[in-house]
């Protein structure tokens, strides 16, 4: 293999997250979009709200990359632990998602004026948000770019330039989620924020089932 | 000043003349004999039978709406007969040409699945990303598929839609009528309360379905969720996600299309589940026709909301004089009024001048496709059960 630059992995990285985006977007879609759909109106608060989920998202990227590269199985996890691991995330995600939607309903109910920060802690003053807890797993989970970027990622010769080729990748990526803030500018009713509530309990439902196959040793759509 | 001059037509309660009908009834009558031309000139008595039987049926059941100026209990005659008669046919053929109901998914993989319009929504977005169609249905016999027969089916659903909207869910959809039989047999709900805030599950069904569609790349709700899959065809168990595959679309039918329907006397999975019936609302915006309530006859007696099988009439619709997005057009309100203020109407003209006329247009339109989708499926199912009997 020649010798390739720095410079060169990085536009590598970016080119390869630029084109993994739509597969990105399926991927965290059905957590993203209905979530998004249930915050408050506006483009300002739309972008708060992604820019949270992307950075929440980027964190758990560049963790499960770094531990991953330690371990030294970025690339080959043994097929039971990555069950597990998928497994418990995809558990932990219904859950989330299930709390996130009833947490909606309850701030609109009481039309807090904060209702874009819900809280998912049972203790208010230190809670979560919702939007940093949903990045953070569809971060850690297995997708397929992940996947793509760890394969690569695991060819270079240290943790930190792993981490930093997770990190270019995930800019790369990221451009895909920009026009999704537009969904900001979907006017907010009551009809908006109960199909947004219900459409995640659907999905958190299937979720569930997901993660309970797989800790039950099930292999469903080729985790 | 223009609704205070007026001149509100004068409320109709005698039959129609029999010769004025039988002329109304005259273009339905030589489409039903096209559509069901080919059935007469075959060799298969079963066929045959079945094909006279459905024009007739089909002609029929059009000259009583024209003598009786009633839409709503003629239209689901035909709607349960094709509800029924749907599973026999569809059973018959997927038995014949694969010996099972369960589909492996080689079989779907190869696109031998019949081609069905549910997943329509559910195949835009891959589509758009990465040009492939996820639901791989045939619409040749005996499997298979091509670009223009495809063009062409999505052709036809568009055209029909754009005319007559969410009507489709009412005069062409084979899946309505099991649950709409369901609904008529009890003389009254035992279950009144519902909240209307489940009026919004088709769209959540519908947001959440397309999502996962392509997240998972394939068309999640017939997968995970159709309820008739249960009278269809269904996934081959061969593992235990089969088995809860199954298992979920029984639970589904079961309750969404018999349960609940007689318990409510509403089309409980239309109302509250079909994320299909959710895409077509949309179209109700570009339909020309709607039901229209007229203020100036209406004394909020809510008959028509109880009536309502999909729950598309609120207070607040009635006080702005309109149905909801979701309306069905099946005239179940038109024909409970009993002051003639819930009135056809088409977009653009004036409220309550000229019902009868415009229930006339959205008839023929709706009747049509009636015919053409739903006879030739009651035809098959006939023909069916009359290969069995003769």
């Amino acid at each position: 293999m020649p010798p390739v630059t720095g410079t060169f992995i990085f536009g590598e990285a970016l080119v390869l997250g630029l084109s993994s985006g739509p597969a990105c977007i399926a991927s965290c879609g059905p957590v993203l979009v209905p979530s998004l759909l249930a915050a408050d109106a506006g483009v300002r608060p739309s972008t708060r709200y992604l820019t949270t989920f992307l950075g929440a998202r980027l964190l758990g990227y560049l963790l499960f990359a770094a531990v991953a590269w330690e371990l030294g199985v970025l690339v080959a996890l043994p097929p039971a632990p990555r069950l597990l691991v998928v497994g418990v995330i995809h558990v932990l995600l219904a859950g989330v998602l299930i709390w996130y939607a009833y947490s909606v309903g309850h701030v609109h109910a009481r039309s807090r004026p904060d209702s874009e920060l819900v809280t998912i802690d049972v203790a208010r003053k230190r809670g979560i948000s919702g939007p940093a807890a949903l990045g953070f797993l569809t971060g850690l989970s297995l997708c397929p770019p992940f996947v793509v970027a760890g394969v690569r990622a695991a060819e270079l010769k240290s943790a930190v330039a792993a981490v930093l080729f997770f990190a270019v990748f995930f800019l790369g990526t990221s451009v895909w989620f920009v026009p999704l803030v537009s969904l900001g500018c979907v006017r907010r009713s009551q009809a908006v924020t109960t199909v947004a509530r219900m459409a995640m309990v659907l999905i958190a439902f299937f979720y569930l089932y997901l993660g309970l196959a797989m800790l039950m040793g099930r292999k469903v759509y080729g985790y | 000043m223009a609704t205070e001059a007026r001149i509100l037509p004068p409320r109709v309660t005698a039959p129609r003349s029999i010769g004025r009908s039988v002329l109304l009834t005259l273009p339905v009558m030589v489409w039903s004999l096209l559509i069901f031309s080919n059935s007469y000139r075959g060799p298969n008595r079963s066929v045959l039978i079945a094909g006279i039987i459905t024009s007739v049926f089909m002609t029929a059941l059009f000259f009583m709406m024209m003598r009786t100026w009633s839409t709503y209990r003629w239209r689901r005659w035909f709607f349960v007969a094709l509800g029924l008669l749907f599973p026999v046919g569809f059973i018959h053929e997927v038995m014949v040409m694969r010996g099972s109901m369960g589909i492996p998914m080689e079989e779907m993989i190869a696109g031998r699945t019949p081609f069905c319009f549910l997943p329509i929504p559910l195949l835009i977005l891959p589509a758009a990303l990465t040009k492939t169609v996820v639901f791989p249905g045939s619409i040749l016999p005996g499997g298979g598929m091509s670009g223009s027969g495809m063009a062409a089916m999505a052709g036809l659903w568009l055209a029909i839609t754009i005319v007559v909207g969410k009507g489709w869910c009412s005069y062409t959809c084979f899946f309505g009528g099991i649950e709409e039989g369901m609904a008529s047999l009890p003389p009254r709900a035992k279950l009144r309360k519902i909240d209307p805030r489940w009026r919004y599950g088709p769209w959540a069904v519908l947001l959440a379905m397309v999502l996962l569609s392509l997240a998972l790349f394939e068309p999640a709700y017939c997968m995970w969720l159709c309820p008739f899959k249960a009278v269809s065809e269904y996934v081959a168990a061969r593992n235990s996600v089969g088995m809860v595959q199954n298992g979920i679309f029984v639970v589904l039918f079961a309750g969404l299309v018999i349960v609940l329907p007689l318990l409510t006397k509403k089309r409980t999975q239309c109302a509250f589940f079909c994320p299909f019936g959710a895409f077509q609302s949309i179209f109700n915006k570009t339909s020309v026709f709607d039901v229209k309530i007229d203020q100036s006859r209406c004394s909020p007696c809510v008959l028509c909301q109880n009536a309502c099988p999909t729950m598309s009439l609120t207070a607040e619709s009635i006080a702005q004089g309109k149905t909801l997005m979701s309306c069905m057009k099946c005239g179940a309100c038109v024909d409970v009024c009993p002051k003639h203020a819930a009135v056809w109407h088409i977009k653009g003209t004036e409220v309550a001048v000229k019902p009868e006329r415009a229930r006339l247009m959205l008839l023929y339109a709706a009747w049509g496709m009636a015919t053409m989708f739903g006879g030739t499926t009651i035809a098959q199912g006939l023909a069916t059960i009359l290969h069995v009997l003769v």
